[in-house]
């Protein structure tokens, strides 16, 4: 694979097989969804002991469970005994499950309590056996990722400095705290799930794609992604990236311009933040929240969450949700509202976003030019005081960051 | 003299995927007693408070063995 | 919570509506939406309009739960407003549509805000799209609340529960 990889990503272009090649997809799901760290839900998603979820992970029906000691646990939806699927409704409280095909019982950590009629196994406990487990499972803020890798990175490791962008969406709580309760919005994409991933810190399509929409509602976002915008786009290693807005929010200097209102609209929130923070809870509320792309599959897209699983190599699901602040107060209506208006598969976003996925993965499927170009800005890009790539609002620098880690992860 | 039943406290229903069970604090008997009643097989048992309360006590690994499908429900002897 | 259509809220239909009326005009907004005539599918609207489509069930909580549209009378406007410009890509070139309306029942009387009683219509539908992704088969049940204002019926509130809902669904940006 290294030498077919060296082929087909340059630091400067890409080739249009990496989204139609189903055994490129397939060694994907090998080296990527089945190692890596991915992201798959919110521990808010089971708040109570016993709660579960069901959830993906690459092709995999996994079962979000939190045990009676309140940890959280990733199993795979599949009986031991014949391969049934053990859980069907998408979330429930239990602390155990039985597979409704012969009745074998597990506890809510898949560990096997018992089946029916023991004697036709010779006893009770005799069999080592249980549901399957994502093996490392970890979360960050709450946001709880799988790795399938027995070894590797840690988590923490595998965010490095997205870290800080989780930490700067979580610092807009009062209480220090998010949550992703508002349900998920499930978005069928008929696209390679890059596409996606690529296009989510890529600071040149909003104006042409959003334009409709910037247009009517007289939003002043297009201008963030213009070339006279100070902000930045930023490879922050390890695949991700973000579009640093915060350079053209300081300028502002206007507390909630990030959200597009202002602080008297939104008087308990302001507060509540004051209370908390302090002095710095200006600079929080000016600076406004992240949009940054975690690789692979975890955008955080200010005020919406998404998560982003492939299907096929030519198909991928979105979900996606508002994110809820603790002591949000009446932020909190008000992000739900936005992110209906603007994400899933009405969303006046989101909707146009999917349409250009679903023709550019038409575009890559014919023959040539062959190649994707990703060289926007890279005879300008410059390195950061912390060390970071930097391109500016609308250079390709993210997507260069993306390539270069999967390249690494493919070449493994 | 009161017909069965009309003594009885409908508590509701509690389920999930797994089972449905309904329950009443019944009031037929000389102090309140629950009465449990599995949905899907129409069987009942009722609980006193001191049954109640050991089950509140009971230590987890003997509650996870009372959910082992051969410990009671489906025995080879059964 | 208490479901904002509950049923127990229901009254007896308001007097003044007629059963061959009310259907022709579900026709009327089905061919309009069909036929992506923004302009009289938006005039159809009251002021107090809500257009909503759940997602992940029928008896969602709109206010504290993501839906996949949750249009106020001004969101309707701006929806509007951005396929008008051509370049809401999702929908445009727009879909070609056509939806089949049946089992129409006169659900009953609901009280709205003005005072009066709107009538509460319900029916199922299916609707067929082609667009250059594909085709796709639309189903699902519509609750309509229709009022009567200077004589003609106008369309306060309607309800879309898709009977898949609970799955991933493609881009959906024509009207449903």
């Amino acid at each position: 694979m290294t030498a077919v990889l060296d082929d087909l990503i340059h630091p400067d272009k890409v080739h249009g097989s990496l989204y139609t090649d189903q055994a490129i997809f397939a060694d994907e799901l090998r080296k990527i969804w089945y190692t890596t760290w991915v992201f798959v839900g919110h521990e808010s998603e089971v708040p109570q002991a016993n709660d579960y979820v069901r959830k993906r992970l690459g092709l995999q029906d996994v079962v979000m469970t939190r045990d009676k000691d309140g940890e959280v646990h990733l199993l795979l939806n599949r009986c031991a005994h014949r391969g049934n699927q053990v859980c069907d409704d998408d979330k429930g409280n239990s602390g155990s499950f039985r597979c409704p095909y012969h009745g074998w019982t597990y506890r809510n950590t898949g560990e096997l309590l018992g089946y029916p009629y023991n004697q036709g196994y010779g006893g009770k406990n005799k069999l080592e056996l249980g549901m399957g487990k994502v093996p490392r499972v970890a979360s960050y803020q709450g946001f709880v990722f799988g790795s399938f890798a027995a070894e590797g990175p840690s988590l923490i490791e595998h965010l490095g400095a997205a870290a800080g962008e989780i930490d700067r969406l979580v610092g807009l709580s009062p209480e220090g705290r998010v949550g992703l309760s508002a349900g998920w919005l499930q978005h069928k994409t008929k696209a390679n799930w890059k596409l996606l991933a690529e296009n989510e810190t890529d600071g040149y399509h909003p104006q042409f794609v959003h334009g409709s929409i910037f247009g009517v509602t007289g939003s002043p976002i297009g201008a963030l992604y213009s070339d006279s915008s100070t902000a930045v786009t930023r490879n922050l290693g390890n695949g991700h990236s973000e579009n640093d807005l915060r350079p053209e929010f300081r300028k502002f200097d206007e507390p909630m311009r990030w959200f597009g209102t202002t602080a008297d609209r939104v008087p308990d929130y302001v507060a509540a933040m004051r209370e908390t923070h302090g002095e710095d809870a200006e600079r929080r509320m000016i600076e406004g929240a992240p949009h940054v792309m975690i690789f692979p599959n975890l955008f955080i897209a200010e005020i919406q969450v998404f998560n982003i699983q492939p299907v096929a190599v030519g198909e991928c699901i979105q979900y996606a949700t508002a994110v809820q602040l603790a002591g949000g107060g009446e932020l909190n209506k008000r992000m739900i509202s936005q992110s209906i208006g603007s994400v899933g598969p009405a969303g006046m976003l989101l909707a146009d976003d999917t349409e250009m996925y679903e023709r550019n993965q038409r575009g890559v499927e014919t023959l040539t030019p062959e190649w994707l170009d990703v060289r926007r800005g890279l005879h300008r890009e410059q390195v950061d005081e912390n060390g970071f790539t930097i391109g500016t609002a609308t250079d390709e620098t993210g997507m260069r960051g993306f390539w270069a880690h999967y390249k690494t992860l493919m070449e493994a | 003299m009161t017909l069965p039943g009309a003594n009885d406290r409908p508590v509701g229903l509690v389920e999930n995927e797994f089972a449905s069970v309904s329950v009443r604090i019944d009031g037929d008997g000389n102090s309140a007693r629950l009465r449990v009643e599995d949905l899907r097989t129409g069987e009942a048992r009722f609980l006193d408070p001191l049954q109640l309360e050991a089950l509140v006590h009971l230590v987890d690994e003997r509650l996870d063995q009372l959910l082992d499908p051969s410990a009671d429900r489906w025995r080879h002897d059964s | 919570m208490t479901a904002v259509d509950a049923s127990e809220d229901l009254v007896a239909v308001p007097d003044g509506f007629e059963v061959r009326e009310v259907e022709q005009f579900l026709f009327r907004e089905a061919r309009f939406a069909d036929e992506n005539d923004y302009d009289s599918w938006e005039a159809l609207w009251t002021d107090d309009a809500l257009y909503w489509v759940p997602a992940g069930g029928a008896d969602i909580d709109p206010i504290n739960q993501v839906s996949v549209i949750y249009d106020n009378r001004n969101r309707i406007s701006t929806r509007m407003k951005q396929v008008r410009t051509g370049k809401r890509y999702a929908q445009a070139p727009p879909s070609n549509l056509r939806r089949i309306i049946g089992n129409i029942e006169l659900l009953g009387g609901r009280h709205n805000d003005e005072g009066g009683v709107d009538l509460e219509v319900g029916a199922n539908f299916l609707a067929f799209e082609s667009r250059q992704r594909g085709n796709e088969l639309w189903g699902g049940r519509t609750t309509y609340r229709l009022r009567r204002i200077d004589g003609e019926l106008r369309l306060a509130y309607k309800k879309v529960v898709l009977v898949d809902n609970d799955k991933a669904i493609p881009t959906m940006a024509f009207l449903i």
